[in-house]
């Protein structure tokens, strides 16, 4: 079946077509809605998984769609940096698993079947994200993932969330405008919207459209992935949202961003006809300020899940600052973070739901002594913690690792040391955290006197914090995996 | 101060945006990329392969038809957040009434005009969507003229009536008409000839081609009209 060609094209028509029908199918029943998304992200991750073990064994593929030859038709391309649906297609699945109580008693009844639609429309658009091979078509997938995601922000309905809703479609679509803007340029240059294309006919373009252009792509992502100082409507609506949507925009749309920037670093790397050493030293800048001001705001944060958000913005900057030191090690090291800081972050949300969930409070003062009511449930956010903060033998250390060893490899020692004293602020906060659950005494004795979390909610919360500790002790597997495309990558700027 | 800095800002940007288009290939030269590499192609091939007379038509729902699939689920994820958001209490399943026309305020010479035109206008919009292959227009265009048609209607007509324009158990079905369509078309496409969103390219069948095109312009155009009048609906009921 993986020899089947189509099967790339079917892996995205088929949960786009399943995620508008589903208020159709499920009508007002919200079990029906759950199944329906279950059910289809369950097929498309069977297909994901099938796609992702050819890419393994014999290296990218592609598909055009319509027969038509690329440049001429639109060309879906699976290399390994497109393996990330692994880590979609798995959150999808646990955040749908979650979703079956918490929607219930979070949304009202007739809000369930949009809910599941526009949740599986968001995955869908990150998968179809991830593995198009055309500038366009990229687009056109971002803004499915896009407006999704600002309408599940606002989904409860609150007034609160939907100015955060809001907040976060102004800025989302002024840097979806500057990705279309860039792609207009790069077309204008080249004549064509296929990446590998536009690579190849990118030598000898006029030098200040093309800076332009890279320019405006790299602040619509960035404004996508949240970096620091274009981060402004994180906090609020990846705190207010429901806490699987959370999960999924915190764990998972803002480093769409960074694929995004990845893909603009295959063409800008790939054709040479640019120099981006300026590009990359300002993101690297941003990036360590990000991670050092990000674990700042979230020092002060009393709302677990306002703690979280702001966290995100941290872990972005290692991200950023990774790919801008652009050496073998500190890519290969962000790159994988982009997979592991989802798994963590997602344990973390999803973790912080279920106590709100249920409690129904959400500040760490309310939530003091909570340990002993739902050991499980906050056992798995500890392993969260621990896994974010970069301890060994757990997900986040080896990345954190290898972006330092990137920066030594790189002849700048000091962004080294920018990470680690962003690893320690990061320390002091998730320490409150668990030192108010486990060590604190109850604010309330009566608020947190309550049951462990349902099977539901539980489950996926455990399965995600053994994956903190396995992809800690397995930790070299995606590394290794990686490593060839970030050398195909950095091969032609003399990385290595 | 800060109106000096953001005027400051917009000038700066604008200089620089001004200086990138200025190096850009010249608008409208024979030799610029855009008319010598890709659409060069189109042109020279696609009144022989793609089945449409109109170029644009075969670039959106032939050569790059994945986009069109793409966008036309935009376009129902952006109604799809409109009902997540404010819900529908449409009045077919009795919720609760929505405005009366004369509560609307439209005058008498408005609504018989509207009545007056409507056939007209749902002639000219059929016209466009089937024609789209021809001549300028399509499912997007004409469907939109739909769209308004119903829109009209609904602020002159009286509540039930205007309610049995846009019922709300078929309309569940209808609203995704436009991707429903392109997928259905995709799998014909792998089922018949091996890839998906595949329309036959050569002289002898390219009228199943053009058969399937219409088809397509039909969803496009059936599910963009129920999308834009369920969109309005929604934001008519909002009190």
């Amino acid at each position: 079946m993986s020899d089947w060609p189509p099967l790339l094209a079917v892996f995205l028509a088929l949960p786009l077509t399943a995620a508008v029908l589903t208020p159709a199918v499920c009508r007002s029943s919200s079990t029906r809605g759950w199944a329906w998304a279950l059910v289809t992200m369950l097929v498309t991750s069977v297909i994901g998984g099938v796609l992702i073990a050819r890419v393994a064994t014999r290296g990218p593929f592609s598909y055009v769609v319509g027969g038509w030859t690329a440049p001429y038709g639109i060309e879906l391309r699976f290399d390994e940096f497109s393996a990330a649906v692994a880590i979609i297609c798995l959150l999808g699945v646990l955040a749908i698993v979650f979703s079956r109580r918490y929607a219930e008693r979070a949304l009202q009844a007739e809000r369930i079947p949009y809910y599941y639609a526009l949740l599986l429309l968001n995955l869908t658009g990150m998968l179809g994200f991830t593995v198009t091979g055309d500038l366009f078509n990229l687009f056109v997938f971002l803004e499915i993932l896009s407006l999704s995601g600002y309408a599940l922000v606002a989904i409860s309905g609150e007034k609160i969330a939907e100015m955060a809703a809001f907040k976060y479609l102004v800025m989302g679509a002024i840097s979806s405008l500057m990705v279309l803007f860039g792609t207009g340029m790069l077309y204008a240059l080249t004549g064509s919207l296929n990446m590998a294309d536009i690579t190849s006919r990118l030598a000898g373009a006029a030098q200040t459209p093309l800076i332009v252009a890279l320019g405006a792509m790299t602040l619509g992502f960035m404004v996508k992935a949240a970096l620091f100082p274009l981060h402004v409507w994180l906090p609020d609506a990846h705190a207010i949202a429901p806490s699987p949507v959370s999960a999924i925009l915190s764990g998972l749309v803002v480093k769409v961003g960074i694929i995004g920037m990845l893909r603009l670093y295959q063409i800008a790397y790939g054709s040479g006809a640019v120099d981006l050493a300026g590009l990359n030293l300002v993101l690297t800048w941003l990036g360590a300020l990000a991670i050092v001001m990000g674990a700042f705001f979230a020092v002060f944060q009393d709302d677990i899940k306002m703690m979280l958000a702001y966290s995100t913005i941290s872990n972005i900057g290692y991200i950023v600052m990774g790919l801008g030191l652009a050496s073998t090690y500190s890519v290969i090291g962000a790159s994988v973070h982009v997979f592991n800081h989802a798994l963590i972050k997602a344990t973390l949300f999803l973790g912080a739901g279920a106590l709100i969930h249920q409690t129904g409070k959400r500040t760490l003062t309310d939530l003091a002594g909570i340990g002993k009511a739902m050991p499980f449930t906050v056992a798995a956010i500890s392993i969260g913690a621990i896994s974010i903060v970069g301890i060994p033998p757990t997900a986040g250390f080896l990345c954190k690792w290898y972006i330092a060893l990137g920066a030594m490899q790189a002849g700048h020692p000091f962004f080294g040391f920018a990470l680690v004293f962003g690893a320690l602020l990061i320390f002091i906060y998730y320490i409150r955290m668990v030192n108010a659950f486990y060590f604190r005494e109850p604010r309330d004795r009566a608020a947190v006197d309550v049951q462990e979390a349902p099977a539901t909610m539980l489950i996926p919360v455990l399965v995600l914090a053994t994956l903190c500790l396995v992809m800690g002790v397995l930790g070299r597997l995606p590394l290794t995996f990686i490593e060839p495309a970030v050398e195909r990558l950095l091969m032609p700027v003399g990385g290595g | 101060m800060k109106r000096a800095l953001t005027a400051a800002l917009l000038v700066a940007v604008a200089a620089l945006l001004l200086a990138a288009v200025a190096e850009l290939p010249p608008h409208g030269s024979p030799d610029s990329p855009p008319y010598t590499h890709v659409s060069a192609y189109y042109l020279e091939h696609g009144p022989d392969e793609a089945g449409a007379e109109n170029m644009v038509t075969n670039v959106i729902l032939n050569y790059r038809g994945f986009d069109t699939q793409g966008e036309v689920t935009v376009i129902v994820t952006a109604m799809l957040a409109v009902l997540a958001v404010l819900l529908w209490t449409g009045q077919a399943e009795g919720d609760q009434p929505g405005p009366a026309p004369a509560a609307t305020g439209s005058s008498l010479v408005v609504r018989f005009i509207v009545r007056v035109m409507a056939p007209f206008i749902a002639v000219f919009g059929i016209y466009v969507i089937l024609h789209g292959h021809v001549t300028p227009g399509g499912g997007f265009q004409g469907g939109t003229m739909i769209g308004a048609l119903v829109i009209a209607l609904t602020l002159v007509l009286e509540d039930t009536r205007s309610a049995a324009l846009l019922p709300r158990r078929p309309a569940r079905l209808l609203q995704v008409a436009a991707p429903l369509t392109f997928f259905g078309v995709g799998v014909i496409g792998l089922v018949l000839w091996g890839e998906y969103l595949y329309y036959p390219r050569d002289p002898s069948s390219l009228w199943i081609t053009e058969l399937l095109l219409l088809v397509v312009e039909a969803g496009i155009g059936l599910g963009g009209a129920i999308v834009i009048a369920t969109i309005f609906r929604v934001m008519g009921a909002q009190r």
